[in-house]
């Protein structure tokens, strides 16, 4: 029982840690995957629905891959945002 | 009193406060329902949508909010009043409006689709309201940038200990983005190395003193010795008015800092002003860790760096003589900002943490436990100050975090250049990141009307020299309150907004009202305080002597204090009327999205 509880607050200490340190990281990189692939889906997109014209054939082995993302893609550009909210205004504290 | 009996009252502080009070309204105001839908399970994009883990969105967001403001307001109030209103003033305001503006500011988004405050009181108060609130951020970066720059060049040309730490850290933050980003080198290795690196190198700090005295030396020698300017600064020889020259050391460290803010302003963010803070990060977190803890130790292992040496109270309206007036209330209540309550949390809260709550009942711990997480650091800083030697306030504050640092075994030199550098970094890394805020939110602004502001070199060159303007006043003391009258009025608006959110809901208001309504009285009279004090003291008597650079930049200051004050009474007429509008007839509530499984 107190080596179950001594590890969960270690894991909640770990990942405390990890939102000090690591979570903007990650954030920022999947904001730098989420630009190119918005460039990605922009050139691509219209191949891949394109009926009844045949898709290219690096769209038909990039689709697997872009599938998955294109629901989540779709929400992100279609959020209406104030300049205000770009990473720039993220200002740690004052 | 010692500091073991502060940190005794700080922690019972944060437990009665959370558990009594902050908890119940939760449960019963806000009524937070695990089961509710947040936006970041609604609208999942993967990037700004996302549900997160409780504890790694703690740490994401104290880090987010926690800077240099908690720290250099302690400092100035507990020398301007004495230590104890310093610290009724934090515990009271954490307790009853400081964790209700940082959670309520997540609250409001969450239960509104993730939208920030600006477009919620574009909706709900009236359309101008938005605008405003833009005017009140742009100004209240400049005063901040203002600050900042001013009190980091003072520091940099008078403690020859810290340059070789800060070049190091601008290095080695550029070394982690490569390493991070280009190399893709794993972020504990990295770390480590850079980290290391900087950490040495504040500590040797002693090490190119010499070099740094004769380099200062002969950038004076370039003036023959005298001033560049020579103004009447009625806040300086502790508030008595003195004669303030700069000198050409002066001006070359404040435009290094500029120069550095430029660099962070103007490249990419994962290029500069990211790595940099992280990598000060460590440092600003290690001396707050080992000064906390030596503080709440120091009783039995070093009595001697645990009593408090500054007076406990200095009055209420302490004579200050040139420095004009200083009543207590307001001036308190805008000079301790971050620790008791800060505008720019709730801002930061409804747009990067709220659309990342994966469960309502982790707004509670995340928005309130970050804001009285950020309490203990200015009662941390409070303390410091308060056992350190007299003499001026950083200095003081320094040499009392590295007392408290020497507890475990640090040597007292090595520890106090640490205090002095984290105190450094951690002003300095947040002026970057006020400069790229500042050119983005020019550019913006006034992009359409003078085009050349859509360009970031010109954006960002015309925010360093409104800065370094400001920072040529020579009242420093009056900079800062207004930039705290400023960030306080954002935390009432905040919490007026949410007041209005709440009658339109049909909800108990009271317990975000009371404090907006406080908090906006307190502001509003503290800016026109202020505003009267650059008149008298600043503006009359340097246009009688002739001296036009501090008569310009508090002319700047007083025409930014008026436009705040009228900025504030459009918004509390607007939200007044809103208010009056929903509590007689609240708005339907849309149905709650469907529960989760």
């Amino acid at each position: 029982m107190l080596s179950e509880r001594l590890g969960r607050l270690r894991g909640a200490i770990a990942q405390f840690m990890y939102g000090l340190t690591g979570h903007e990281f990650a954030r920022h990189a999947l904001e730098m995957r989420h630009e190119m692939e918005a460039v990605f889906m922009v050139v691509t997109f219209g191949d891949l629905i394109g009926v009844p014209v045949l898709p290219p054939v690096y769209s038909l082995r990039l689709l697997p891959f872009v599938v998955p993302e294109i629901a989540t893609w779709k929400r992100h550009m279609a959020h209406r945002k104030d300049f205000w909210e770009k990473d720039e205004y993220d200002l740690h504290g004052l | 009193m010692n500091t073991l009996l502060a940190v005794i009252i700080g922690a019972l502080t944060v437990y009665l406060a959370y558990t009594l009070y902050a908890r119940r309204i939760d449960r019963h105001v806000i009524q937070s329902d695990p089961k509710r839908a947040t936006p970041a399970t609604l609208y999942m994009d993967g990037v700004d949508f996302m549900p997160t883990n409780k504890n790694i969105l703690f740490g994401y967001h104290f880090k987010s909010i926690a800077a240099a403001g908690p720290i250099i307001g302690a400092i100035v109030a507990a020398n301007l009043w004495g230590w104890l209103p310093a610290i009724i003033w934090l515990i009271l305001g954490v307790s009853f409006i400081g964790w209700a503006s940082d959670y309520s500011g997540i609250v409001i988004s969450v239960r509104n689709d993730g939208n920030s405050l600006s477009a919620i009181a574009h909706r709900l108060v009236s359309p101008r309201s938005r605008t405003i609130l833009f005017v009140f951020i742009f100004f209240y970066l400049l005063l901040v940038a203002g600050a900042f720059v001013g009190i980091m060049a003072t520091v940099l040309e008078s403690q020859l200990k810290t340059q070789l730490g800060v070049i190091v850290l601008t290095v080695m933050g550029l070394l982690l983005g490569q390493m991070l980003y280009r190399w893709r080198t794993g972020l504990v290795g990295a770390t480590v190395l850079t980290v290391g690196v900087t950490l040495i190198a504040i500590l040797g700090g002693g090490w190119t003193e010499d070099i740094f005295r004769a380099f200062n030396d002969g950038l004076n020698t370039l003036s023959g010795g005298s001033p560049l300017v020579t103004y009447f600064d009625p806040t300086l020889a502790n508030f008595k008015g003195a004669e303030a020259k700069i000198m050409p050391s002066l001006l070359f460290w404040a435009l290094a800092i500029s120069a550095f803010c430029y660099a962070g302003s103007v490249l990419p963010i994962w290029r500069m002003a990211q790595p940099v803070i992280y990598v000060g990060f460590w440092i600003t977190a290690l001396a707050m860790v080992l000064g906390l803890s030596g503080a709440a130790v120091a009783s039995f292992v070093k009595p001697e760096v645990a009593q408090f040496v500054i007076p406990a109270f200095r009055g209420f309206n302490p004579q200050l003589g040139p420095a004009g007036i200083m009543p207590l209330w307001p001036m308190l209540f805008v000079t301790i900002a971050c620790g008791a309550i800060s505008g720019w949390h709730a801002l930061f809260g409804a747009v990067g943490t709220a659309r990342q709550i994966e469960n309502e009942a982790d707004m509670l711990p995340i928005g309130g436990g970050s804001m009285f997480t950020e309490f203990l650091l200015g009662l941390l800083a409070l303390l410091a100050v308060s056992v350190g030697s007299k003499g001026a306030p950083v200095g003081a504050f320094a040499t009392g975090l590295g007392g408290f640092i020497s507890v475990w075994g640090v040597p007292l030199q090595y520890a106090t250049s640490l205090a002095f550098a984290a105190f450094i970094v951690i002003v300095l890394v947040v002026t970057q990141l006020l400069f790229r805020v500042m050119r983005v939110t020019l550019s913006e602004w006034l992009g359409e009307v003078i085009p050349p502001l859509r360009n970031q070199h010109v954006a960002s060159l015309v925010s360093v020299a409104l800065a370094i303007l400001l920072m040529l006043t020579g009242t420093w003391v009056y900079l800062w309150q207004l930039f705290g009258g400023a960030n306080q009025m954002m935390a009432a608006l905040s919490l007026l907004l949410v007041t209005v959110w709440l009658a339109s809901a049909g909800t108990n208001w009271m317990y975000a009202g009371l404090p907006a309504v406080f908090m906006w009285v307190t502001t509003c009279a503290s800016i026109l305080v202020t505003a009267y004090n650059l008149y008298t003291n600043v503006y009359q008597i340097n246009l009688a002597s002739g001296r036009m650079i501090p008569v310009v930049g508090s002319a700047l200051m007083i025409l930014v204090a008026l436009l705040l004050v009228v900025a504030a009474i459009y918004i509390g007429i607007d939200s007044w009327r809103a208010f009056q509008r929903y509590r007689h007839r609240p708005l339907q509530q849309p149905k709650p999205a469907a529960a989760r499984a």
